[in-house]
């Protein structure tokens, strides 16, 4: 249960006034932590700009008390796929008071450079819900460009991306050119550190960070009321969850057809097209479903299904449909999707896929940072081989986090 | 043709009769040919910049000056000053606006400028020219600038704090559907300062999933005015084409109701209807048939016999 006040209850305001405290006060800090779940109450009914700053003023808040293990996925989640330049800034301020850098965070921050550089604008991190009315401050360019200086040695796999970047700077970018030199001097004199042994270690990250999760089949949940929700398909045909998805494993995608971030829905319906590419290579296609389900049923009607699947090259049958639930609020309730809404639109959501098993159970979950087609499918394929005897049913499997130990996927 | 020995021999005495004039020919060709399309642009940048200037020559000069902003820190803060300095000439500002405007579609040469250039229309979004504010509002808008999008919502809560008419600040909004415009559209719908600020109102709502009761409602009303009805029409087909299809059968069996809403209702049967129902329903294409036939307009006549050709056979 959340322990903070929902949005109802709580202004914007007064918002930034409880954030403020919990950075400043070590026994609750923890709780900057939980309100940066999507489906947290505190973002229900807020407009997506407003979402924006609160989270932001989360990530500057931590930024200045310190980033905890469990905080650090949310901020790598941001680098990985976020567009919107406050909370890139605030994220990318963010990681630098994380204690035990790693090599891998550097693969992030270069490619939230490639996302963001051509999004760039000046933000304030000065006081709640300001924006920057002169560009003498900080951008999300500056603020990676200092994560990756502050990264130094670590940061060397980096080095010829952001040299190219440095030669692809136009004639009159001085300030920007100034900026990578830097980084590029941070990164390079650390090397020579390096080189004559006197750099200290930097420590190790967690073992494990919670983007992919695993359960066993004795402890996986049944899919209980979820069953009987009936859910339509880009043709209109009309189907109960139980209906599709038991009797063979399936994957699933949750998206929108209204999300304006490139990074999120678009890519993970696109990757899901080659997700079906792989299983066909195998002759899998028939034996394990997809399914990309929406968070906006509303407003993606079976039509706009449909051309939101085609156009990303999605193939659509009985075994692998677009679908929407006629009751939302049960979908949301057994996946606990990372998402909430201001009326039935979407204010924010998290990148999220799910194998079930052949009993509709979820057996894994693949969460905000980008996934790999490829693992998704050998999950799968270890599911279809967990229905023969003796084929590994029942064996403990613990979570893993193999996206964010090699870098953002995609 | 070669030319004669007489008129090389005259071209030559003509050289030497004349070598200034002829010197000055050929260097000042020699310099149109030398002039890059950086230096033009930079030297248009330094006049559309010069205070001295006429208005005149600096408009002009501004629209050839995009390239520099790009190339030349110095060029484009300039531009931003005249942009920015209110005791300029607004038709100045307003070329130097276009300038920097057309500099950004070049967007990676823009990179490095994007941060001055937003900064700077954030602070002017505010400026005591109308014409400046609402361009420069249409141009963060279109970017989903927050900063825009909160200044718009709180002039539509508060006609006081206002930058830009209610009508207009609805269609900047409507650019962004996670604008969170909805709440403010709704209020003007049900209190609208104007006919024109309501119609705004109901367009931005058009991709509002909880507003197709009221469209339907809308639709049915033949007190309405005829453009809200048809704005009315394309909204539920967008929301609920199912009840669109619904409404627009009744419209059309209805004898009182207007040739242009039957016209929109016919052509959204036409395009998105159930074929098999439709063939098999009588009533409607009798209805269809004989008002094809009657005293419609020859653009309802047009839509009967599409609709016909499709459904009649």
């Amino acid at each position: 249960m959340p322990r903070v006040k929902p949005a109802s209850q709580l202004s914007e305001a007064q918002f930034a006034v409880l954030v403020d405290g919990l950075a400043d006060d070590p026994g609750r800090r923890d709780l900057l932590t939980e309100l940066l779940h999507e489906n947290h109450p505190v973002y229900a009914e807020c407009g997506a700009a407003a979402v924006v700053r609160m989270r932001g003023w989360i990530l500057v808040a931590l930024a200045r008390a310190g980033v905890p293990d469990g905080a650090l996925i949310f901020l790598l989640e941001e680098l990985d796929a976020g567009v919107d330049p406050y909370l890139v800034a605030a994220a990318a301020r963010a990681l630098r008071s994380y204690p035990r850098p790693t090599e891998t965070f550097a693969a992030f921050v270069m490619r939230a450079l490639s996302n963001i550089r051509y999004r760039d604008e000046p933000v304030s991190f000065e006081a709640y819900g300001e924006y920057a009315m002169s560009a003498a401050g900080t951008s999300p360019v500056q603020e990676l460009l200092e994560t990756l200086a502050w990264l130094g040695p670590l940061a060397r796999g980096v080095l010829p991306e952001l040299m190219l970047l440095r030669a692809q700077c136009g004639a009159g970018s001085r300030k920007l050119r100034v900026d990578i030199d830097r980084a590029i001097r941070a990164i390079s004199a650390a090397d020579q550190a390096i080189s004559s042994g006197t750099l200290a270690c930097c420590g190790a990250p967690p073992d494990s960070l919670p983007n992919t999760v695993a359960w066993t089949a004795s402890s996986r949940r049944d899919a209980g009321p979820i069953g009987k929700v009936v859910l339509e398909d880009h043709d209109g045909n009309r189907i109960t969850f139980e209906e599709f998805f038991k009797g063979k494993p399936a994957i699933v995608v949750f998206f929108y057809t209204r999300c304006d971030n490139p990074m999120k829905c678009s890519l993970t319906v696109a990757k899901l097209a080659h997700v079906q590419g792989l299983l066909d290579a195998q002759g899998l296609g028939e034996r394990i479903q997809t399914a990309a389900i929406t968070y906006d049923p509303a407003f993606d009607l079976p039509e706009r299904l449909r051309i939101y699947g085609q156009d990303r090259g999605v193939r659509l049958d009985a075994r692998h449909r677009m679908l929407r639930a006629l009751d939302n609020d049960a979908l949301r309730r057994h996946f606990e999707l990372g998402v909430n809404f201001i009326e039935s639109l979407v204010n924010r959501h998290r990148i999220e896929v799910y194998i079930l098993d052949s009993e509709a159970r979820i057996a894994v979950s693949f969460e905000r940072i980008h996934w790999d087609e490829r693992e998704v499918v050998t999950r799968a394929i270890e599911l279809l081989e967990e229905r023969e005897p003796g084929a590994g049913q029942g064996q403990p499997r613990s979570c893993c986090s193999s996206s964010v130990a090699a870098g953002p996927a995609g | 043709m070669a030319p004669t020995r007489k008129a090389a021999k005259r071209s030559k005495q003509a050289r030497k009769k004349s070598p200034k004039k002829s010197a000055k020919k050929s260097s000042s060709k020699r310099s149109v040919k030398a002039e890059s399309p950086k230096v033009a642009a930079r030297r248009a940048a330094s006049t559309a910049t010069d205070s001295k200037g006429t208005v005149k020559a600096r408009v002009a000069a501004a629209a050839l000056s995009p390239l520099a902003v790009c190339e030349s820190d110095k060029d484009l803060q300039a531009m931003l000053k005249t942009l920015r300095n209110q005791d300029e000439p607004v038709k100045v500002r307003l070329a130097a606006l276009q300038a920097m405007q057309a500099a950004s579609f070049s967007v990676v040469a823009f990179e490095s400028s994007r941060g001055d250039y937003i900064a700077t229309l954030r602070a002017i979004a505010d400026d005591p020219d109308p014409e400046l504010r609402q361009r420069v509002l249409g141009i963060l808008a279109r970017e989903k600038d927050g900063y825009a999008q909160k200044k718009l919502i709180e002039g539509l809560k508060d006609p006081k704090k206002a930058l830009v008419p209610p009508e207009k600040a609805l269609q900047l909004l409507s650019y962004d559907v996670h604008a969170d415009a909805y709440s403010a559209a709704r209020d003007i719908v049900k209190k609208p300062p104007d006919e024109m600020a309501r119609r705004e109102a109901l367009r931005l709502l058009a991709a509002d999933a909880t507003a197709a009761p009221m469209f339907e409602k809308l639709l049915r009303d033949k007190k309405e005015l005829r453009e809200v009805r048809q704005i009315a029409a394309s909204a539920l087909q967008a929301l609920k084409p199912e009840k669109m299809q619904q409404h627009a059968r009744e419209i059309l069996l209805d004898k009182s109701d207007y040739d242009d809403i039957k016209a929109t209702s016919l052509t959204a049967l036409t395009q998105f209807g159930d074929q098999e129902a439709i063939g098999k329903d009588k009533a409607l294409l009798k209805s269809v048939d004989r008002l094809s036939a009657g005293k419609a307009s020859a653009k309802y006549r047009q839509s009967a016999s599409r609709f016909l050709g499709k459904y009649s056979q």
